[in-house]
């Protein structure tokens, strides 16, 4: 007896969490990277930190507001948002993550003041909370993960390593196109080490996923099942296009940019590396969604 | 009490009267499902075998749907049931991400999540669940876990072939199988050619973002 074919079932809708999540952890990334970016470049260059000073609570805000707006928009019962808070559970990351991310934003709102008043003094005070919350506001998501057992693909370590990848790759990212826009305000030496912490991150983060393809222990069928997806199935191009804009055009270009010293080329890399961040997240996120569970 | 439900595969005829006696009982909405009955053909003409697998929430003791529900919206009952409450619900779908049984919906009508309850607002009055009562075959088997002389414990007692799926994952599932196999179990040990559905296309109500 041979061959096994599913003859009568009932439809199911496929993909649960959609764009509006892969632009969640898009923007999340961006605005924790800068963060957390931009407390090592204050204390490595403070002849430079009214730069990091000004631009942490902006880029901050903007994309901690994209970040909290998708999530609301994505739930089915926005106006219930309220009840992470008063009806809490502590064993799920998204509340973990809820809560995190909402104290984040105080912290954020507060440095934002600590600019706008020129109180360098209260942006100091919250440098060490605004961390743990930035690198937890980071991580969280790959606890969602972790705990969305159906998808066996995404496992926790991995996930939490990635997103801190992402948020560097993010941070410096956006740093440098923020950089060229207002007329290559940093000092070369910055934008020097902004250009190899993009470099890094993006090389290892491409270690991550390429090892996930070609090298990874498949745990399951399903896990299997998954990376066939990424590799040749609908979400293929999402997958390799984020592949080379994330990771390999930005690492060449970052490498002519400081090795030629021409930074035009890093704020090029930039935006590659943003739109391919997005694309990669994306594939990520749909892929485990495209198998049947029952 | 641990409630708990066992299928015996060789008795289900796949007359569908389970999914149609829990969506009368349940007020379950079109395009959604509490309970439904999958068809597997297996082999090649004259060697050829069909399966037939009710499907539904196997309230697991370790449920990934409880644990990542940011609300407590889905809970445990002192029976072991793992009800849904749809007024906590907040709509975020992360209990349908972590289910690795697919047996959480969205519905379209309230907006919250939903699910087999073993029909717990009739074991509350004593009345077994409606899926149970309506089949023909005696195919559905419910019952205390934890009551030795329960039809269920017997029954699992006397089976060495008893299967739960995905038992890998941890999830101490409480809906047990028996006389089953792989292919009528594993969601990926069989194949899905275009238009096994019932419906092939699924209208939900609009939202912003694939659900």
């Amino acid at each position: 007896m041979i061959g096994a074919e599913v003859t009568f079932d009932v439809a199911l809708p496929k993909v649960i969490w959609g764009w509006l999540v892969s632009t969640n952890m898009w923007a999340k990334s961006i605005a924790t990277g800068t963060f957390l970016l931009g407390l090592y470049f204050i204390k490595r260059y403070p002849e430079q930190d009214n730069f990091f000073r000004k631009w942490i609570p902006i880029l901050g805000i903007i994309f901690i507001g994209i970040t909290l707006l998708v999530t609301v928009l994505d739930l089915h019962h926005m106006f219930r948002f309220w009840k992470i808070f008063f009806h809490p559970h502590f064993t799920s990351a998204v509340t973990l993550g809820a809560w995190v991310v909402s104290a984040f934003v105080i912290v954020l709102l507060i440095s934002f003041w600590s600019w706008a008043t020129g109180n360098k003094k209260l942006f100091d005070r919250i440098m060490i909370p605004g961390f743990i919350l930035a690198f937890f506001s980071t991580i969280y998501t790959a606890g969602i993960m972790g705990e969305a057992t159906a998808r066996e693909v995404w496992v926790f370590p991995a996930e939490m390593i990635s997103m801190l990848f992402s948020a560097m790759i993010a941070g410096s990212a956006a740093y440098l196109i923020v950089d060229a826009v207002y007329g290559n305000v940093l000092q070369e030496k910055i934008r020097r080490e902004l250009g190899y912490i993009l470099f890094g991150s993006a090389g290892l983060e491409a270690a991550m996923f390429i090892g996930e393809l070609f090298f990874a222990k498949m745990h399951s069928e399903f896990s299997y099942r998954v990376v066939e997806i990424l590799a040749f199935g609908e979400v293929a191009p999402f997958f390799w296009i984020g592949l080379v804009f994330t990771f390999i055009i930005p690492m060449i270009l970052v490498g002519i940019a400081n090795e030629y010293r021409k930074y035009r080329y890093a704020w090029l890399a930039s935006i590659f590396a943003l739109i391919g961040l997005w694309l990669i997240k994306h594939a990520w996120l749909i892929a485990p969604q495209s198998l049947p569970l029952s | 009490m641990r409630l708990g439900f066992l299928v015996d595969l060789s008795r289900c005829m796949g007359c569908m009267a389970c999914a149609v006696a829990c969506k009368a009982e349940n007020d379950v909405p079109l395009h959604s499902w509490r309970l439904r009955v999958k068809y597997i053909d297996q082999g090649e003409f004259p060697d050829v075998k069909r399966h037939f697998v009710p499907l539904r929430c196997n309230h697991c003791e370790n449920a990934p749907c409880e644990r990542i529900c940011p609300v407590s919206a889905l809970h445990y009952l002192p029976n072991g049931i793992v009800n849904v409450d749809h007024d906590r619900c907040i709509g975020c779908a992360s209990c349908m991400m972590a289910c690795p049984y697919n047996a959480i919906y969205l519905d379209p009508i309230t907006n919250s999540a939903d699910k087999c309850t073993y029909c717990a607002h009739r074991i509350e009055v004593g009345m077994m669940p409606a899926c149970v009562v309506a089949c023909p075959t005696h195919a559905n088997i419910f019952g205390d876990l934890d009551d030795p002389e329960s039809e269920i414990s017997k029954y699992l007692k006397n089976h060495r072939d008893v299967m739960v799926r995905k038992p890998e994952l941890n999830t101490r599932p409480k809906h047990f199988y028996v006389r089953g196999s792989t292919v009528a179990l594993d969601p990926l040990a069989s194949e899905r050619p275009e238009g096994y559905a019932i419906f092939t296309e699924v209208k939900f109500l609009d939202h912003i973002g694939g659900h």
